[in-house]
């Protein structure tokens, strides 16, 4: 692409009627082409047990304890019991539960709470206890053994009140299919107040 | 007239067949393409038929677009040049009969078994191994009538055409063979000899050499004969030729293992894909610049020639492709791309533009030619071409965002250091706009398709009664010959520069394939030999366990599905990946993978830390209907696993075929089925005390549980294997 363009030279070469020039390799061409070399062996370098790279699982580790520092810090407890059940009856706090509830629990214990997978949650009966405190723990830190993930992890603080909240809203409520109960009758249940 | 010429025809009959075979195959695997890409915008197109479903169809689209369409359109355009070039017949009209006819062969079987689910989860290589068997007998005959036909050739020197014939031929064998060793365990059942990283290497050396090979330098092959051709104006430089051919050889050869950035494969040899690749940008766009450069003074032609227009588009793409690809090798960019559609949208650039369109202008140059009439519709041509360039902007922009999009979302923190989508749906549903773009891209695209398709036929309805078979006349080679020299300069480099010693190659076909396949095995092996032999490449795990019988089953149920087409098993040490899916993949957990399944996009989520992460009943439900546990799910439900009978008995044979493979199976080596059976009990009775169905202990869908609850699992010690799957 340069000005030997008008100095095409044909070679006497000729194939079923092709025929080809003689010109000079592009020298923008040959200049990136050596550039990508030079910076290829550059590159070798940074391979770690060759050059002076970390390597990626150093960078991962790095990565992860500069945004664990980072991390705004979580609340040490989560809310109260009070907290909680005065959610559990305010309007706005249970719309936004029902919202993660949909999203990410009515898989395995249906939609209305009545419990597929997973238990019911209207009925009385709990396996991992029923007061607010407890259930907060579990939707929280999980039961991975029996496949309730930790949802601390994902979901953001308030996704998780407002969820736990939802669920002890569930309490006496009728779904249309409940499975039969589950664990044992906990009479430390919370039941909200004026139950819907 | 000169009695020392011999007299000859050309065999246009089976050129003739190709170019009907390209444009059938195209035709179905691209209507193929256009019904799985409706089948993520409407999953309900998958209609529960095991044969119709997206991990068993997405195959054989790619199957059919590269090794029938690509394929035939190759053998065209190579059959009719190399006869033209070389100034003599093919070697064997019967070897090109057997070549013809063994291709399509393979074509209808590979329609055959990739539905029904006869697969060796090897993207580009899923045919089993008597197809495999088969493709390399065809691929021989194929070389020799081709090297036969060199050497009965009556022009002395090799056009840089022939070199990308001969670089094509001969790589493809060797891709082909070695990463398709395995050990059948059945008639249509095979496991990969090599395992997990290895695998994994293998793999990708032949996948990424396959669109070398098969797509990029048999096209560049095709590009110099029927570019200048249609142009009528003489190829830009022939120093540039030789310069990017062989850089082209040596360098692509390295380029695979930049498709496993950040997996357990080594860092050091995904680093050499990479700086391999990256070097390869510019012989890439050698090719594009000879052709691109043999069109100056022509583009006044240009404007008024679909043909030519045809070419600049798909010369375009491939430049654009050939960038695009070593900026995807940098390991930063592949974090962010790999695994999305952006790499779906690299490959239709070049399949549907570079491939695609550099067939459509052949096609269209050869069709008068070959049925020796005029082409019926100029004008339709013109509106094909307009159509498909409209139908890959559209396709490439929406896949683009698409991929782009899916990337930015997975790595998206909140300002609680969370993920900001924890819902890996969330990633899905935002793209759900851009895959209806998509089927409206390959919707024109298509109908470009058929009115190509149509064109073809009324120009071959308007054929004469019997085609002419012109007398060519030439002069057999004569035994002495001396190299017309130039004036030699004076000095080494400015003698090498011009480049007289490659004019001498070029008439000694033997040396020059020697040479090629030299330089392809020696970069092959500089990767392979240390892959394979050293041990710190994949630090052994002791608590890793072969699969119990059951699993493997259950393995082999998730390779017929075509699971992998859509979920990964390889978790990369990036933070927003260990926070979504759990601790990262370690190179000493696929030992016993037989093959990899690692995957290479992400449909839905990483799956390599699946087990114990849902109770057994959830997977149950999830597999007969997804939409039970995700409404918004587009996976395809598999209500067939809960109903097929689980095959026990054939578990032995599968056993058998691993310990071969050196898979340490102890007892199981003899009473494979009943602790299976045994198993599959358990599984039966945790399902049915969930609530589940109470009788699926001899169904298929035990044998999948097993599996997927596996899944990641021993990496971490026994004792705390229940708590797998926490990051």
């Amino acid at each position: 692409m340069s000005a030997s363009h008008d100095e095409d030279r044909l070679l006497h070469h000729d194939y079923d009627g092709i025929q080809e020039y003689d010109n000079p390799m592009p020298r923008w061409w040959l200049y990136i082409f050596w550039g990508t070399i030079v910076w290829a062996v550059l590159f070798w370098f940074n391979v770690p047990g060759i050059g002076v790279g970390q390597g990626r699982i150093a960078d991962y580790d790095a990565s992860v304890a500069a945004a664990n520092a980072a991390r705004p810090p979580e609340p040490v407890a989560g809310p109260s019991a009070d907290q909680l059940l005065a959610m559990s009856k305010d309007p706005a706090a249970l719309a936004s539960g029902k919202t993660v509830f949909g999203a990410y629990c009515v898989a395995c214990h249906g939609p209305d709470g009545g419990g597929v997978i997973g238990p019911n949650l209207t009925d009385a009966f709990w396996i991992h206890g029923g007061s607010p405190a407890a259930v907060y723990a579990t939707v929280h830190d999980g039961v991975l053994a029996k496949g309730m993930p930790a949802w601390g992890q994902s979901l953001k603080p308030d996704e998780v009140t407002a969820v736990v909240a939802y669920v002890i809203s569930l309490q006496g409520t009728t779904p249309a299919a409940p499975k039969p109960p589950e664990g044992t009758a906990d009479t430390a249940a919370a039941t909200p107040a004026s139950g819907s | 007239m000169n009695p020392q010429l011999e007299s000859f025809r050309y065999d246009d009959a089976i050129v003739r067949k190709f170019l009907w075979a390209t444009f059938i195959w195209g035709l179905i695997g691209m209507t193929v393409g256009l019904l799985i890409a409706l089948q993520l915008a409407v999953p309900a197109l998958n209609l529960d038929i095991p044969w119709l479903s997206f991990g068993r169809l997405r195959p054989l689209h790619t199957n059919a677009v590269i090794f029938a369409f690509a394929g035939n359109a190759f053998f065209t355009g190579a059959y009719y040049s190399s006869q033209r070039l070389l100034k003599t017949r093919m070697f064997s009209d019967a070897l090109s009969a057997v070549h013809f006819w063994g291709w399509q062969l393979i074509i209808v079987l590979a329609a055959l078994t990739l539905p029904l689910g006869f697969t060796q989860a090897k993207e580009y290589a899923e045919l089993e191994w008597p197809i495999d068997i088969l493709i390399a007998v065809v691929w021989v005959v194929f070389a020799i009538n081709f090297f036969g036909t060199l050497a009965k050739r009556r022009e002395r020197h090799l056009y840089v055409a022939l070199w990308f014939y001969i670089a094509s031929i001969v790589t493809v064998a060797i891709l082909h063979i070695f990463n398709n060793l395995s050990v059948p365990a059945g008639p249509l059942k095979s496991y990969s000899i090599y395992a997990g990283v290895q695998d994994a290497f293998m793999q990708w050396w032949y996948g990424h050499n396959a669109v070398a090979f098969f797509l990029t330098t048999p096209f560049l092959g095709l590009m110099y004969y029927f570019l200048p051709k249609a142009a009528d104006k003489p190829i830009f430089s022939y120093r540039l030729s030789i310069l990017h051919f062989w850089t082209i050889v040596f360098l692509y050869i390295w380029a695979g293992p930049h498709h496993l950035h950040y997996t357990a494969l080594p860092e050091w040899a995904s680093t050499l894909g990479m700086i391999f690749s990256v070097m390869l940008w510019m012989p890439s766009w050698g090719g594009m610049i000879n052709g691109l450069l043999t069109l100056r003074g022509a583009w006044r032609k240009v404007v008024e020639d679909p043909i030519l227009k045809f070419y600049v588009v798909a010369i375009t793409a491939y430049g654009m492709s050939t960038f695009e690809g070593p900026m995807l090798s940098v390991r930063s960019v592949n974090a962010l791309a790999h695994y999305t559609d952006w790499i779906i949208a690299h490959v239709h650039t070049g399949a549907l533009g570079w491939n695609g369109f550099l067939a459509f202008g052949m096609i269209y140059w050869l069709a008068p030619r070959l049925f020796q009439t005029k082409l019926h519709s100029q004008k339709m041509a013109e509106l094909h071409f307009w159509l498909a360039t409209f139908g890959i902007i559209l396709y490439v922009t929406a896949i683009y965002s698409a991929g782009l999009t899916q990337g930015l979302m997975w790595r998206a923190y909140d300002a609680t250091g969370r993920l900001e989508y924890p819902a890996f749906i969330e990633t899905v549903m935002r793209l759900m706009p851009m895959y209806w773009l998509r089927v409206a891209g390959g919707s024109l695209y298509l109908t470009g398709m058929v009115l190509f398709g149509y064109n073809l036929f009324r120009t071959w309805k308007s054929r004469p009664a019997a085609y002419e078979e012109p007398v060519i006349q030439a002069a057999p080679l004569a035994g002495d010959y001396e190299e017309l020299t130039a004036p030699r300069p004076a000095g080494a480099l400015a003698r090498f520069a011009q480049a007289a010693w490659h004019r001498t190659w070029e008439r000694l076909p033997v040396t020059f394939t020697v040479m090629v396949a030299v330089a392809v095995i020696v970069a092959s092996l500089f990767e392979i030999i240390p892959t394979f032999l050293i041990k710190s490449n994949v630090p052994t795990i002791a608590s890793v366990k072969p699969y119990t019988p059951l699993e493997l089953a259950g393995r082999d149920l998730y390779i017929r599905e075509g699971c992998f087409n859509c979920h990964s098993q390889m978790i990369r040490p990036l933070r927003y990946e260990t926070d979504r899916y759990g601790e990262y993949s370690k190179p000493g957990e696929f030992v016993y993978d037989h093959p990899f399944l690692w995957g290479s996009r992400r449909i839905g989520p990483d799956l390599a830390r699946e087990g114990g992460k849902y109770p057994d009943l959830w997977h149950v439900r999830h597999m007969r209907h997804p939409k039970d546990i995700e409404a918004k799910s587009i996976m395809p439900g598999y209500p067939w696993m809960l109903t097929n009978q689980l095959d026990f008995d054939g578990i032995q044979r599968k056993v058998d075929a691993m310990v071969m493979l050196g898979v340490p199976y102890g007892d199981a080596v003899t009473d494979a089925p009943a602790m299976a059976r045994a198993q599959a009990q358990a599984i039966a009775q945790s399902i049915a005390s969930q609530g589940g169905p109470a009788d699926l202990s001899d169904k298929e869908i035990v044998a999948m549980v097993a599996y997927l609850q596996r899944l990641g699992r021993d990496v971490s010690a026994p004792a705390a294997a229940s708590a797998a799957g926490a990051p």
